[in-house]
């Protein structure tokens, strides 16, 4: 009796995984597929599948057109980069100095800090307009990496603000009776030691500003339209060029997943066990 | 009497210039908006030439939004929203988190196929499901008739629940992963040996599961409802996106209302009325977030 | 070279006083332990003379001077810490050549120096190792070095020894021993191992709940420990103590149950009630004093430490060698007079009757 409910517990199992894993990866997969037929084959019924006609037309044509994502997409990789890279810059120190440099109230700033995580872009983003429409920041780079701090920043500290923490204390005590300054063990004991976190930290707020749509669709216009709100109009102008709208989607979403797969390691040890242990 | 030493006062003036920046900052992003959010919704703004004129609108924002249907049934279907989405994510990212977690599910290929959908950019996510959902040529409808569980195609996006429920459908998809993996990290945090000490008390694989797993992640499931609540009353790309609010106003969401009014039908104070009343509702979610992880007492030092 | 003192330190954690009142001077090269359980204060009195944290209230002076507005690197001292603390992206060669590169030193001087200390410790062959690519008691020398490149004025050691096995823990402790002959320098050591304090100190300073409990040698602390908590704490088995009283009948006893002890004619009785600790190398087992039960019998090498049954409590003995006593059997107990060390039964402060 005890083997076949093993062997019914395994059966239910490995059918739940595999059901899982279509479910999981069938869109994407299908996303992918189609962007590679040409509109005929998308358009007949039912769909042909045919290897045969499998094609780069779709990627090419939104390459080669006037539809925006060869700028969005380097549009988006400034912003992601300089939000991450100065979100990485500003967001270390304030997380070192909250998680060792004696801070009055640090635990009170970091919930504060967290709390900000929490609010809807909305509230936010309408005084924002207003004053960048002003001051003429509306439809910048400048602009929107500054918005993006708001919630990259966030982030950025809180994580490493967990990893900072686990630096033994005593390392930093040895630097000190070295005679390093505060700044210095900072510079040449903490830094050195967490540049795989921080690197990764950088990624995972490069992952989340490149994704970002609301604030972009708010805040951008023409020059500085980033590779989501190029993938949004296109799908809105041209509702039925399925291939060449796919392909873009792909084409926007290859770096990320690629990021992510690839820091797949500091994403679950680092980023998803910060969220549950304070 | 207590003097500090030249050190720690080093460390404690270095603190400061290492948070200002980043006080700062979120100063000036956040800070200042949230607070200018709440004055601008007793506000009338309007356009005046080249700029805005500004006048004193008492609580006529607020009050607008009690006699405003659409405000109403907005904030309904957001609650109708947020609950199905927390519960149908919980549930499914407890499976997968559960299945993962089994010897069987051990591989590190499935937590590879759990990033796929999170990292994702969400307006690539709706446009890939707008492709799904769509009437004419889309697999859904194709294989429902192939399978012959409908006659005629669907038009998904083009009826008031209906298509409500295939945005939930497309949202939950993307967001079972990151809640799976938050479960899955809770998981892995019980100690194998409160397992073998069960085991060796007699315990059942359902006792087990009741009287270890669920105690191990009540602070991560407290977690996981809780952000995503936030993020499902968030949600906005996957409305913009797929339907724009139509048929009939029946996919406006609060988030996207609060959007409309404030920046299509240029209504600012009231647009920022409505996201005040978001910001009202996230802040109490937050709260709780910020309880379920407030550490417990903490122990004095010495030795 | 210098002197230490230590004036009426305290330090306060919000409600919770971690050191309470403690005056201490330590002379120019001597090697002083800071010893007593964990939460006794003892490391964070290391790491107020350290300057890492700042005194509550009261004055650290280093040869005559005050310190307590000074950093940890002014104050010229250098520490090995409890594990290791090594900078784990620096070589065995960085390691101990940090301190000089902050101070911008010549980069030959640097290599001349570096290599001195690290042939001195033997780890030459390791120089371009990192961290963990050493074993244990090499990461212990390297951390040892970092300490000595700098020829500070005092060492302070936060239990080092506390990551190593057995065995290693043991030479490791002689060669501490060996650096402080050959250097000389003024050393504060912090254990919570009696055995290592008594190995290694010039003296010892007792510590209890924050308190200053006894500051002497291990001599001292051993045979004439000032209360009861230092004479449980020091030795090897744990004293045994008795409750008793004197009486006057056939010659001066100190009557423990049935069993009297006989006590010289100079003994000074005092007016308080006493009880009495009895050491296992003062009680004998053979064929004179009192029958009583094996309890326990514990070989460990060059003795066994037999404890028996004896006036409603338990006394151990140190029996030289291999014994082949076995638990239950019956034998005489005899106590020493001469190591019996008495304490006052209210204030647990030893008195010197004999």
């Amino acid at each position: 009796m005890p083997i076949i409910q093993r062997f019914l517990t395994r059966f239910f199992i490995r059918f739940g995984l595999i059901t899982f894993m279509l479910l999981a990866l069938g869109p994407v997969i299908w996303a992918v597929v189609t962007s590679l037929l040409p509109l005929s084959s998308l358009t007949s019924h039912p769909i042909d599948l045919n290897p045969a006609n499998v094609t780069v037309e779709n990627y090419i044509l939104v390459f080669a057109s006037s539809r925006g994502l060869v700028s969005g997409l380097i549009n988006s990789l400034i912003i992601a980069t300089f939000t991450s890279a100065v979100g990485l810059v500003i967001g270390s120190m304030a997380a070192y100095a909250l998680a060792r440099l004696n801070m009055p109230n640090s635990s009170r700033i970091l919930m504060m800090i967290l709390a900000t995580q929490m609010f809807p872009g909305i509230v936010i983003v309408i005084p924002l307009f207003l004053v960048m429409s002003r001051t003429g920041l509306v439809d910048t780079h400048f602009g929107l990496i500054i918005v993006y701090l708001s919630f990259i920043l966030p982030i950025v500290i809180w994580i490493l603000k967990g990893f900072f923490e686990s630096v033994p204390m005593e390392l930093e005590r040895a630097a000190a009776v070295d005679g390093a300054s505060p700044f210095q063990t900072f510079r040449y004991i903490v830094l050195p030691i967490s540049l795989p976190p921080l690197f990764a930290t950088g990624v995972f707020a490069f992952i989340e500003a490149w994704n970002e749509f609301f604030f972009a669709i708010i805040l951008t216009r023409i020059h500085v339209k980033t590779a989501s709100i190029a993938i949004a109009e296109f799908s809105g102008q041209y509702q039925t060029l399925y291939g060449q709208m796919l392909a873009s989607a792909v084409l926007a979403s290859i770096p990320v997943v690629a990021l992510a797969i690839i820091f797949r390691r500091f994403i679950l040890e680092g980023f998803v066990e910060g969220a549950i242990k304070a | 009497m207590q003097t500090t030493n030249e050190y720690n006062r080093k460390r404690y003036r270095l603190g400061l210039w290492f948070v200002a920046p980043a006080v700062f900052v979120l100063l000036i992003v956040l800070a200042y908006p949230i607070f200018a959010s709440l004055v601008l919704s007793f506000l009338r703004v309007r356009f005046a030439g080249q700029g805005l004129s500004f006048e004193f609108n008492g609580l006529n924002n607020y009050a607008d939004l009690l006699r405003k249907d659409l405000f109403r049934e907005a904030l309904f279907r957001s609650v109708y929203y947020t609950v199905i989405e927390v519960v149908s994510v919980i549930v499914l990212a407890l499976l997968v988190a559960l299945m993962l977690n089994h010897p069987l599910g051990r591989s590190a290929f499935y937590r590879v196929v759990l990033l796929v959908p999170w990292a994702l950019a969400p307006v690539a996510n709706a446009v890939l499901w707008k492709w799904i959902y769509n009437a004419n040529y889309g697999i859904l409808n194709q294989a429902l008739r192939g399978l012959g569980a409908i006659e005629e195609n669907i038009i998904w996006l083009g009826k008031p629940w209906l298509a409500l429920n295939m945005i939930l459908v497309a949202d939950i998809w993307k967001a079972v992963p990151f809640i799976a993996l938050l479960i899955l990290a809770g998981l892995q945090n019980i100690p194998s040996y409160l397992y073998k000490a069960a085991r060796l008390d007699g315990a059942n694989a359902w006792q087990q599961f009741v009287h270890i797993t669920l105690p191990g992640i009540k602070t991560t499931f407290v977690i996981s409802i809780v952000l995503q609540s936030i993020w499902a009353l968030k949600v906005f790309d996957l409305i913009y996106v797929l339907t724009k609010g139509s048929p009939a106003d029946s996919t406006v969401l609060l988030n996207y209302l609060s959007w409309r009014e404030t920046f299509s039908n240029l209504d600012i104070g009231y647009g920022a009325a409505i996201a005040n009343v978001l910001f009202a509702l996230m802040l109490m979610l937050a709260l709780v977030y910020i309880r379920a992880l407030r550490p417990r007492q903490p122990q004095a030092q010495g030795g | 070279m210098a002197t230490l003192e230590l004036i009426n330190i305290n330090k306060k954690f919000g409600d919770f006083t971690a050191v309470n009142d403690i005056n201490l001077r330590v002379e120019e090269g001597e090697f002083v332990t800071l010893l007593g359980p964990s939460g006794c204060g003892k490391s964070t009195l290391l790491n107020m003379t350290a300057g890492l944290e700042d005194v509550t209230s009261g004055e650290i002076h280093i040869n005559g001077e005050k310190v307590n507005h000074l950093g940890p690197f002014e104050r010229d001292v250098a520490m090995v810490f409890q594990n290791y603390a090594l900078y784990p992206h620096m070589t065995v060669e960085e390691n101990i050549g940090f301190s000089l590169r902050l101070r911008k030193r010549p980069k030959n001087e640097i290599q001349d120096k570096v290599r001195k200390v690290a042939e001195m410790l033997e780890l030459d062959k390791f120089m371009h190792r990192l961290p963990r690519e050493l074993s244990g008691g090499q990461q212990q020398r390297v951390a040892i070095g970092r300490a000595v490149i700098r020829e500070p004025s005092i060492f302070l050691f936060d239990e080092p020894f506390s990551n190593l096995d057995a065995a290693l823990r043991l030479k490791t402790r002689g060669e501490i021993k060996e650096l402080h002959q050959r250097l000389g320098v003024t050393s504060i050591f912090v254990t919570h191992d009696q055995e290592e304090a008594l190995s290694l100190s010039d003296r010892i300073a007792v510590l209890r709940l924050g308190q200053l409990e006894q500051f002497g040698t291990p001599e001292d602390v051993y045979s004439r420990p000032a209360s009861k908590y230092v004479a449980r704490f020091i030795g090897t088995p744990q004293m045994d103590i008795f409750a008793g009283s004197f009486v006057n009948a056939d010659g001066l006893h100190f009557q423990i149950g049935e069993a009297g002890i006989p006590l010289p004619v100079s003994f000074k009785i005092p007016d308080t009630a006493v009880d009495v600790g009895i050491r296992a190398e003062f009680v004998t087992l053979g064929s004179k004093g009192f029958d009583s039960a094996i309890r326990l019998v514990q070989p460990v090498g060059p003795f066994t430490y037999v404890t028996v049954d004896w006036q409603g409590g338990c006394v151990t003995a140190r029996v030289n060698g291999v014994s082949h006593m076995k638990p239950k059997e019956t034998i005489k107990v005899e106590i020493d007079p001469e190591g019996l060390l008495f304490f006052d039964r209210i204030t647990e402060k030893r008195m010197d009757l004999q």
